[in-house]
C-alpha cells in the first residue's frame, strides 16, 4: 500500500477511478482514430483546448482588464457617482451578449449563411440584428438600472446632509 | 521544487477573489445534472435510429460494437423524439454559459508549477486535457451542427458520438476526485451563504495549497451572486431560445437567435423544413403525374398517387422531431403503413425499407421496425393541414412515423421494401 502511494502519488483508489474511467475514454479515442477523418477529429479536440484556453479566455480577460482599468480607479468625480460603480453595469450586459455570441455565432456571423438557406429554406439575414438588438436591450437595461441607483444615491446623499 | 515560469505560472498572477474551491462547486453542481440530461437524451437518441436496423445506425460499425440497444425504439408517445432531443439540444445549450464559467474558475490549473508532481498527478493532467477538450468539442460541435456550419471535415455524428466518451470518461474521474473538494467546500462555507455577500463584502476563499482560490487577492468589483446571477440568466435565456424551437407554436418567437426561431408563413405548408427539395437534389420530372410507388414484398405493385388516394385515408396530428433539437406538430393524412404492408404481402414481423428519391446523402433511405409499421397512426402521408404536401415536404407522399426522427420520416418516398426482420 505505502509502497504504491510512494511509486504513484496517490491511492489505490485513485489508480482503480483513473483506469476505469480512462478506459471508457480511450475507447471513444480509439474509435476516433478507427475512423475516416481521425487526424481532423483529433486536431479539432486538441484545438478546442487552444482556442478556448490560450485564445478566447486570454482575450475576454484582456477586454475585463481595460473595462477595470478605465472604470475602476482612484476615487475620482462626485461622492455619488463613486458610491455607485459603473463597472457591472458594463460587465454584465457585455458577459449575456457574448454568452449569446459564442452559443449562436455561426447565424450570427452568416457563416453558414448559403447552407442554411438551401437546407431550411430560410434567410440568416435576421440573426445578426437580432443580436444586435439584444445586445443594445441589454445595455439598455442595465444603463436605466444604473440612472436609477445613480439617482436614490443622489437622494441618500442629499439627503444626510440635511440631517447633518 | 524549481522556481516556477514567470506570468500565469505564478500563483500570485490569479487575484479574482471569486475563485475557489466554492464556486468550482457550485458551477460543478449546476453543470453536472445539464450534462447528465444531455448524454442520456444523446444516447437516446442513437437508440431511436433502431441501429440494429440494417445500415440504420450513424455510426461506422454500428456505434458500440456490440449492440446495446437492446429495445425498439417506441411510438407511444407520439412526441417522444420531439421531447428527449429537445431536452438534448435545450440542457446543451444552457450549459454554455455554465461551461465557461466552469472552465474560467479553474483556469489557474492548466498553469500548475511544477507540471508533473508523480505519476498519478500525470494522470489527473492528462485526463484534464480530455475534460476540457472533450467538453468544447462535444458542445460545440452540437451547436455548429445545429446551425449547419461545418468548418471540419469529419463526419458529425461518429465525432460528437465518440467525442462524447472521451469528454464523459474524463468527467467522471474528475466527479469522483473533486467529490471531497466539494463536500469540503460546502460544509466549510454553506451551499449557499457565500451568496448573501454583496460586493463589500465579498471576500477570497481560503487559499490553502493545491486550490485555486488566490493566494493575491484583488479587492472585489463583483460579488459572487452578480457573477452566478448573470451565469445563471445566460443559461436560462439561451435555454428558452432552444426551447421555444422545440415546443413551436406561439413559443417559437422566443427563439430569437435559435435556427428555427423563424416562421416560414401562414399557409398549410409553411412549417419548418428540414431539408428542402433544392438541397435533396429532387428534379420535378420525378415527382410528376409518371412518380409511381414501387411496393416490394411477397407480391410487387406500383401504385400511382390518385391509386394511394383511393385507399381508405386516415388523418392524425403527428409530430416531427428533428435531431437538430426543433420540432412541428402537423395534422397529416395518408395511407396506414400497415395497409401497405398487407398489400406487399409483408410477412409476419417484417420491417420496411423506405427508399427516397433523393440519391446519396444521410437518410435517404430508413429502415423502419415492424412496430414503427404496426401503429394505426403510422402513414405514407400524401396530405398535410388538408392540402396537398408540398414538394419540400415530400411531395408525392412521405412517411410520418409517431415517435420516429424526424429523418426517419422519409420524403419523396419511391420504394417500400418489406422484408424478413
Amino acid at each position: 500500500m505505502s509502497r504504491l502511494r510512494d511509486l504513484y502519488g496517490s491511492s489505490q483508489l485513485h489508480l482503480l477511478a483513473v483506469i476505469v474511467t480512462m478506459s471508457f475514454a480511450l475507447y471513444g479515442a480509439f474509435r476516433i482514430a478507427q475512423g475516416s477523418d481521425a487526424l481532423n477529429t483529433f486536431i479539432w479536440l486538441g484545438g478546442a483546448i487552444v482556442a478556448h484556453d490560450l485564445i478566447s479566455f486570454p482575450l475576454y480577460s484582456g477586454l475585463n482588464l481595460v473595462a477595470h482599468r478605465s472604470l475602476v480607479g482612484p476615487a475620482r468625480g462626485p461622492a455619488t457617482e463613486r458610491s455607485v460603480p459603473l463597472i457591472n453595469h458594463v460587465r454584465v450586459p457585455a458577459i449575456l451578449s457574448a454568452f449569446a455570441l459564442a452559443t449562436w455565432f455561426p447565424l450570427i456571423l452568416r457563416l453558414s449563411a448559403d447552407d442554411y438557406h438551401l437546407k431550411s429554406g430560410l434567410s440568416a439575414d435576421p440573426y445578426l440584428g437580432r443580436w444586435l438588438l439584444l445586445t443594445g436591450s441589454l445595455f439598455l437595461g442595465s444603463a436605466l438600472i444604473y440612472a436609477a441607483r445613480l439617482r436614490r444615491a443622489g437622494h441618500a446623499d442629499a439627503e444626510g446632509e440635511r440631517a447633518g | 521544487m524549481s522556481e516556477s515560469p514567470p506570468g500565469p505560472f505564478r500563483a500570485e498572477f490569479w487575484r479574482s477573489p471569486l475563485r475557489g474551491p466554492w464556486l468550482a462547486s457550485i458551477l460543478g453542481s449546476a453543470l453536472l445534472p445539464l450534462i447528465v440530461i444531455c448524454a442520456v437524451t444523446g444516447f437516446l437518441s442513437q437508440a431511436a435510429y433502431n441501429p440494429g436496423l440494417g445500415d440504420n445506425s450513424q455510426l461506422p460499425g454500428g456505434g458500440l460494437g456490440v449492440d446495446i440497444y437492446f429495445f425498439s425504439w417506441p411510438t407511444t408517445p407520439s412526441w417522444i423524439y420531439a421531447f428527449t432531443q429537445g431536452l438534448h439540444v435545450i440542457s446543451g445549450v444552457a450549459a454554455i454559459p455554465i461551461l465557461l464559467a466552469k472552465l474560467w474558475s479553474a483556469m489557474p490549473k492548466l498553469f500548475e508549477w511544477p507540471p508533473v508532481r508523480s505519476v498519478a498527478h500525470s494522470l489527473e493532467r492528462a485526463s484534464l486535457a480530455f475534460l476540457v477538450g472533450g467538453s468544447i468539442f462535444v458542445f460545440f460541435t452540437g451547436l455548429l451542427n445545429i446551425q449547419l456550419y461545418y468548418p471540419w471535415s469529419f463526419s458529425f455524428v461518429p465525432a460528437h458520438y465518440y467525442g462524447a466518451f472521451v469528454f464523459l470518461g474524463a468527467l467522471a474521474l474528475h466527479v469522483t476526485l473533486k467529490l471531497p473538494v466539494v463536500r469540503r467546500a460546502f460544509r466549510d462555507q454553506g451551499v449557499v451563504r457565500p451568496l448573501r455577500d454583496d460586493v463589500a463584502h465579498t471576500r477570497a476563499e481560503p487559499a490553502e495549497h493545491d486550490s485555486t482560490a488566490p493566494v493575491n487577492p484583488a479587492p472585489a468589483t463583483m460579488s459572487r451572486r452578480v457573477m452566478l446571477g448573470t451565469v445563471a440568466a445566460g443559461s436560462a435565456g439561451l435555454g428558452v431560445m432552444a426551447a421555444g424551437q422545440v415546443v413551436g407554436g406561439p413559443l417559437r418567437g422566443l427563439a430569437l437567435l435559435a435556427p428555427r426561431g423563424q416562421k416560414l408563413g401562414d399557409g398549410p405548408n409553411d412549417f419548418q423544413v428540414n431539408k428542402t427539395a433544392r438541397a435533396a437534389g429532387i428534379q420535378p420530372a420525378g415527382t410528376g403525374p409518371d412518380w409511381r410507388l414501387a411496393l416490394r414484398g411477397s407480391r410487387n405493385a406500383e401504385l400511382a398517387r390518385e391509386e394511394l388516394l383511393a385507399m381508405p385515408l386516415q388523418t392524425h396530428d403527428l409530430t416531427i422531431g428533428c435531431v437538430e433539437g426543433w420540432s412541428t406538430t402537423q395534422s397529416w393524412t395518408g395511407v396506414r403503413l400497415k395497409d401497405l404492408a398487407e398489400l406487399a404481402g409483408a410477412p409476419e414481423g417484417a420491417d420496411v425499407e423506405v427508399q427516397s428519391l433523393q440519391h446519396g446523402g444521410g437518410f435517404s433511405h430508413a429502415i423502419l421496425s415492424s412496430g414503427q409499421i404496426a401503429d394505426d397512426r403510422s402513414l405514407l402521408a400524401l396530405r398535410v393541414n388538408g392540402v396537398d404536401l408540398s414538394l419540400d415536404h415530400g411531395f408525392p407522399a412521405r412517411v410520418i412515423v409517431p415517435g420516429a426522427p424526424g429523418v426517419h420520416c422519409t420524403k419523396w418516398v419511391s420504394s417500400m421494401t418489406f422484408r424478413h426482420a
